[in-house]
């Protein structure tokens, strides 16, 4: 009988392995006439073009990102699309958090593209000057946070950012932020202490002041959203904030609170009056974008298709002024004109 | 065979003293090599212990912490200065507790029955089996905690009195998965009661659960208290279920139904982010370490002392 079993379990490994092989195995042929048409297509394209050596189809090699878990869906789409048009190398993308990001790229050197939910810091700015690198920014978003609450609440509509940071530090029940809320304890859900997106909500909200937040009763970190999605989604008296893509994946349970009574849109996210929105950044050097023509075709074609792709990810576009203003810089860079 | 063991293989003359002060070079070999197998078992160990020690060291250094508070605080959250341990600590003893509460009736009771009264074919089906549930990666214990026990608890107890990550479903989720390991360990140590005793017990007229109960039982004490011990540490130790489903932030409550975070579940988060070295949250990890450490050798040495004290030799 034991015998029998182990067979049979014997059997099933050897035939996951069997299809998991299959599985890895079909992309591999398809993989390899794109490559060689790439090349030829290198070899052929005409040199009068500037551009042309920017194209997906046009460059190879590595492509070495890091850095915000909020940029990150952003990026890996762009790179699945640049993957798409026919780039043939491997676009590596860490989902880290902007700080720890910004080390990889201004102290160690090791990454070719920083992206980061919030502008650079002036110590970050020297760090990569040390090294030699002198960052370029290129903006390609607008990030809102969500203050959301689950579906079955059907207290919290809008708040003012008062009772926000009430909400979030000293009140322990709901009936402390408004008399007529129930008498029920506030159980929190936040991003981690190393997330952007908490330094972000600390900034706005409690002036940088870490210490109220983290002092609060019944709360719950994660740096994984969907955890503190399934905790929101746990009580009618939860509450939590996270990056607006979250909320659109789950927009169907939760809904978001407004601020101030502005609703997070596309709209007050844009022009800036919804009081928890901030821009999504990449960045990288002139030198790396010369020295690794990948690196500044992928920087090229983030700028001008992210517009398709970024309300299906979950985030707002930038603004036409900050795009143009990117993209002057990418000429700049590479040493083109506009 | 015995041209292998002449002179010839090994190099040396035969010599006219005998055969066995001959030195054999492949008994020394695999001599060293099984030394040094242990030595590096030992010597990671060290290691751990060493690179545990250095960086929970540069924790208490720090003039923040003081080796009082960090044992009798309620409230953690290094980030902003409160490193009071008791929180992961409480929690990590509440989910430990309701594991055991699980695990050691049930686990006893599968042993007695797998030992005494299951039949040969039946126990040989059902031990692999069982083994096999201790085999199942803990991450999706932990899964099956959040998505299944905890909505069950919820049906059950109300909404308002379970959160969705709570103690009581990690518990008794680690309760199943320990289950198992205790179940096999007692086996193991009421199988190796001699069938003599047993024999001599029935020949005094004894009921089938009286030997089991009042002579088998006892006789293998020791083994079984070192089996609950193991499950004690484990539970202990446990990682990836309360991770997932007991909570991510350290509550210092006593209320099982509420979230709250374990020492392993507290070192998995921060671990998990991107922790800056030499922070005061990154140090802080290993000093968590150290606690954890310092319980279960505790747990070890009492479970060594009782495995002594109790151990009943028959010859």
């Amino acid at each position: 009988m034991r015998k029998h079993l182990y067979v049979s379990l014997f059997v099933l490994l050897i035939a996951g392995l069997v299809l998991s092989a299959c599985g890895a195995q079909t992309p591999a042929p398809t993989a390899a006439p794109t490559e060689a048409a790439a090349t030829e297509a290198a070899t052929e394209a005409p040199t009068e073009d500037p551009m042309a050596m920017y194209r997906p189809e046009n460059v190879s090699g590595n492509i070495v990102t890091a850095g915000s878990s909020t940029v990150f869906p952003l990026s890996e789409r762009m790179a699945q699309r640049f993957s798409e048009e026919g780039f043939t190398g491997n676009i590596t993308i860490d989902s880290i958090g902007s700080g720890a990001g910004f080390e990889r790229f201004c102290v160690n050197g090791e990454t070719d593209i920083s992206n980061s939910s919030r502008r650079i810091k002036d110590s970050e700015v020297e760090s990569c000057r040390a090294i030699g690198r002198e960052p370029l920014e290129f903006r390609v978003g607008t990030d809102a946070l969500a203050v959301v609450v689950s579906r079955e609440n059907d207290f919290v509509t809008d708040v003012t950012k008062e009772e926000l940071a009430i909400i979030f530090s000293t009140a322990e029940r709901w009936s402390d932020v408004r008399p007529e809320w129930p008498d029920q304890p506030i159980l929190r859900f936040i991003p981690g202490t190393d997330s952007g997106t908490f330094d972000y909500f600390v900034e706005v909200v409690f002036n940088k002041d870490e210490a109220p937040i983290l002092a609060a009763s019944n709360l719950q970190l994660s740096e994984d959203d969907n955890v503190l999605v399934q905790g929101v989604l746990g009580s009618p008296y939860a509450i939590g904030f996270f990056g607006f893509a979250y909320y659109h994946e789950n927009a169907r349970q939760l809904q978001t609170v407004s601020i101030n009574g502005i609703e997070p849109t596309e709209q007050t996210a844009e022009d800036g009056t919804y009081p928890l929105a901030r821009p999504l950044f990449i960045y990288s050097t002139a030198q790396i974008m010369q020295e690794k023509p990948q690196v500044a075709a992928f920087i090229y074609f983030y700028l001008t298709n992210v517009n398709d792709e970024i309300i299906d990810v979950g985030y707002f576009p930038a603004s036409q002024a900050a795009l143009d203003e990117a993209l002057n810089t990418w000429y700049t860079a590479v040493g083109l004109q506009p | 065979m015995t041209k292998k063991y002449n002179g010839e293989a090994s190099g040396y003359p035969l010599r006219e003293e005998g055969l066995r002060k001959r030195p054999r070079a492949g008994e020394i070999l695999i001599q060293s090599i099984l030394f040094f197998a242990g030595f590096f078992s030992i010597f990671t160990t060290l290691g751990i212990v060493y690179e545990l020690g250095k960086e929970a060291l540069l924790f208490f250094r720090t003039p923040e912490v003081k080796l009082w508070d960090f044992l009798t605080g309620t409230a953690w959250q290094p980030h902003i200065n409160q490193f009071g341990i008791l929180p992961l600590v409480t929690s990590t003893f509440i989910t430990s507790a309701i594991a055991m509460t699980i695990a050691i009736p049930l686990g006893l009771a599968a042993a007695v029955y797998l030992s005494e009264y299951a039949t040969e074919k039946v126990r040989k089906t059902l031990k692999p089996i069982l083994e096999i549930l201790a085999g199942i990666p803990t991450i999706v214990y932990g899964y099956f905690a959040l998505m299944f026990v905890t909505p069950l608890l919820r049906s059950i107890f109300g909404r308002d009195v379970v959160e969705i990550y709570n103690m009581a479903s990690g518990g008794l989720v680690m309760g199943i998965l320990i289950l198992p390991l205790v179940a096999s360990m007692s086996e193991d140590a009421l199988n190796a009661v001699p069938l003599a005793l047993r024999e001599a017990a029935y020949g005094l007229g004894a009921t089938k659960l009286e030997v089991a109960l009042k002579v088998v039982f006892p006789a293998a004490l020791s083994g079984i208290a070192a089996a609950i011990i193991v499950g004690v540490s484990r539970a202990i130790g446990e990682t990836m279920i309360v991770a997932v489903a007991v909570g991510a932030g350290p509550n210092f409550t006593f209320n099982p139904f509420r979230g709250a975070e374990t020492m392993t579940g507290h070192i998995v988060r921060m671990s998990g982010g991107d922790l800056s070295y030499d922070s005061i949250d990154y140090n802080s990890i290993f000093a968590i370490g150290l606690m954890l450490f310092f319980i279960t050798l505790t747990l070890n040495i009492i479970s060594q002392r009782i495995v002594q004290r109790f151990r009943e030799v028959y010859e």
